[in-house]
């Protein structure tokens, strides 16, 4: 079968910083400098992700996680290197961007899901079992400043786990809203994997990696620095 | 543009216009101001300071600055779409040329809703009445000012992620041109030599374009023809810059 994620030796460097006229103009070999300081954000990063699997990636902060998530979103580009994403991906990167804190909640859940690149009638057919999910009830009338911040993420996480998609992207918003609402999410992705949906997930919550992944790898320093089924992959890192 | 884009398009222009008329009482009232009080201010500085002699230059004043203000405050506030919406560039995957266009179409819509205003100011103040040749008129000034302005606004929106004077430039830029175009005096007040070199500014084309149509329902061919081969041009340039330098703005923001 194949593989619904495939990365083939993905390098990638954030090279060109942004730079002001004034330094464009009065010192050039400054601009240059800054833009081609190489540093490499990921080196020659290579992994499967097979359909219904749940994929997890550890590592410390600013190994090149994120870079890897966006990489497979399509908001960055890699330099070299391969890359094959098969089927409708949903990204929960950051839940509700794009939320406006003067439009009500139901407002913001059509924006937000044309945004993630739902139509109308899509939102529209699924509005009911959205709001639900949520359980936010009368409060979606309401305009979003009058949110509380976990409200906030149970609007964003509802309409995302109501997106028709094959595959979520995930980083690090597990936490979502008071623990019932997270045992909540996390049945639900699992439920998700049952139907076949595909998780690739980022995450410091080694618990909530344990019980929603099966495969995963570490990135240190943007390499592949260990790979293999999760369990083991969190005990090499954190010990036994 | 698919469907999908353009229901995202209507989402992301009507939030704006629903947040911008919500949080005043006086909303739409605030939105005509502006144009109103900046025409009585040049009225009255040109008109009897200046002693310009023109006929109806109320008229002549009100029918540019509204079209002026759509152009310009739509291509700044585009210039800047990329920033002030990071999270959508960074975070999710949306065609990226649709913010800017949100940021005109926005523009364009005030605009709209301007019309009745404008067109009533005409029949009180200067008794001009309607022309039923508005009804292809209007509609094809609207397409073209709209094809000749988004493609700028793209071009200053992904240039300003990657060299940020832009934004400042094209500030400057606008208030230079208000007076350049020009949109306080009658062209023909400029000096014989000068004018021709006036009369290459792709602006000028399109504010003479609708100056024609409200005030007498007719439209300098030349000129139009002038402003739709410009903004041919500009999306040429627009496409190429966007092709070529739009898919790294993510990493730059």
């Amino acid at each position: 079968m194949t593989p619904v994620v495939e990365c083939v030796d993905l390098w990638k460097s954030y090279s060109g910083r942004r730079v002001g006229l004034k330094t464009l103009l009065l010192r050039p070999e400054a601009a240059r400098t800054s833009r081609f300081a190489r540093r490499w954000a990921l080196e020659g990063v290579s992994f499967t992700v097979a359909r219904g699997q749940g994929f997890g990636i550890l590592g410390a902060n600013g190994t090149g996680k994120t870079t890897l998530l966006s990489i497979l979103l399509g908001t960055v580009l890699a330099d070299r290197g391969s890359l094959a994403v098969r089927g409708r991906v949903a990204s929960l990167i950051e839940i509700g961007a794009g939320f406006h804190p003067e439009l009500s909640g139901r407002d913001n859940l059509f924006l937000y899901g044309a945004i993630l690149g739902m139509r109308r009638l899509e939102v529209a057919e699924r509005y009911r079992a959205i709001v639900e999910f949520s359980e936010l009830g009368d409060a979606v009338e309401e305009p979003l400043r009058t949110y509380s911040a976990g409200m906030v993420a149970r609007l964003g996480f509802s309409l995302i786990a109501h997106a028709p998609a094959d595959i979520f992207l995930i980083d690090e918003v597990l936490a979502v809203g008071d623990a019932r609402f997270q045992e909540k999410c996390r049945r639900h992705l699992q439920e998700f994997r049952k139907r076949n949906g595909t998780l690739v997930i980022v995450s410091h919550d080694m618990e909530a990696l344990a019980e929603v992944c099966d495969e995963g790898i570490r990135l240190d320093l943007g390499r592949v620095a260990d790979a293999g089924p999760i369990g083991d992959l969190i005990r090499r890192y954190h010990g036994p | 543009m698919n469907a999908q884009a353009l229901e995202l398009l209507y989402l992301l222009v009507r939030k704006d216009l629903k947040v911008r008329y919500k949080s005043s009482i006086l909303g739409y009232a605030w939105a005509l101001a502006n144009p109103f009080v900046f025409a009585f201010v040049y009225w009255v500085a040109f008109k009897y300071i200046m002693r310009v002699q023109m006929e109806n230059y109320s008229l002549y004043l009100i029918t540019g600055i509204f079209p002026w203000l759509w152009l310009s405050i739509g291509v700044t506030q585009a210039t800047r779409s990329y920033q002030n919406n990071a999270s959508l560039v960074k975070k999710v995957r949306i065609p990226r040329a649709i913010l800017p266009l949100s940021s005109v179409v926005q523009e364009m819509v005030h605009f709209l809703f301007a019309l009745p205003v404008i067109v009533a100011f005409l029949a009180f103040a200067g008794g001009f009445g309607l022309h039923a040749s508005w009804l292809w008129q209007l509609p094809l000034m609207l397409a073209v000012q709209l094809a000749f302005v988004y493609p700028v606004a793209l071009v200053f929106a992904v240039g300003n992620v990657y060299v940020h004077d832009i934004e400042h430039l094209a500030g400057l830029a606008f208030a230079m041109l208000f007076f350049l175009t020009p949109m306080v005096y009658p062209i023909s007040m400029v000096p014989e030599g000068l004018r021709r070199y006036f009369e290459l500014n792709p602006l000028h084309a399109l504010m003479d374009g609708w100056r024609g149509v409200f005030l007498s329902g007719a439209i300098d061919a030349g000129k139009l023809a002038y402003a739709i081969a410009c903004a041919a041009v500009f999306a040429g340039i627009a496409w190429f810059a966007y092709r070529r330098f739009a898919p790294r703005i993510a990493e730059l923001l």
